[in-house]
């Protein structure tokens, strides 16, 4: 069983995120997902790959923390954090978020919350690669 | 020794991944960063976070225990 917060090199499958969130529950009546994946434009410039970088003892254990909070404060059934740190190519996944709730609003509210507070909270870096080179990321909002 | 990490744009900056401070008794985590300042100017101006053990510190004056681990660290971009 995949564990519901990680992070990883390798790719990660919606279905199978899915699939464990509804193993958890037969009262889940809505699933609201987030994928970030990887532009090939940025800033007026084309971007061939992106790289991270991560605290990783740190950036889980803060990951773990926000899918708490997000449960206990949408009153989410469940719901599942994985992010990808390494080398992606244009188009390729970067973060999945999941958020599980009875109803709707809850599931795209804690959804919504969850990928904006790992943006401000979790300590991972981007960083650009260019034909021109390469250049961390300053946070957008 | 305290033990410091750095992570991304900080790295680049610093060109290493983590060094060590000698731990006297009653250092704090501004006393760190000032050393480290000064060996490496202008450094740590994209310098936004700060953790001590893994948990985000906003007071520097924060004492410090021998052993501990401290990140330094630039506005996060992830996701």
């Amino acid at each position: 069983m995949l564990e519901p917060v990680r992070i990883q090199q390798k790719d990660f499958f919606q279905n199978e995120e899915i699939d464990a969130l509804k193993a958890g529950s037969k009262r889940i009546g809505g699933i609201a997902t987030f994928i970030g994946c990887a532009r090939d434009f940025s800033e007026g410039r084309d971007v061939s790959e992106i790289g991270f970088e991560a605290y990783g003892s740190m950036a889980l254990a803060e990951m773990k923390k926000l899918r708490g909070e997000a449960i206990e404060k949408f009153g989410l059934l469940d719901a599942r954090i994985v992010h990808r740190v390494t080398t992606v190519k244009a188009g390729d996944n970067i973060v999945f978020i999941a958020a599980a709730a009875e109803h709707r609003a809850a599931a795209f509210d804690g959804c919504r919350w969850m990928i904006d507070e790992l943006k401000q909270r979790v300590p991972i870096w981007k960083k650009e690669i260019t034909p021109q080179g390469d250049s961390w990321v300053t946070p957008h909002p | 020794m305290i033990k410091v990490l750095f992570f991304g744009p900080v790295a680049d900056r610093v060109k290493m991944r983590e060094t060590e401070v000698e731990f006297s008794p009653g250092m704090t985590l501004h006393d760190v960063i000032a050393h480290l300042g000064m060996q490496h100017p202008g450094a740590f101006s994209i310098v936004s976070f700060f953790a001590v053990n893994q948990n985000q510190v906003h007071d520097k004056q924060m004492a410090l225990q021998d052993n501990d681990e401290i990140a330094l660290m630039a506005k996060f971009s992830g996701g």
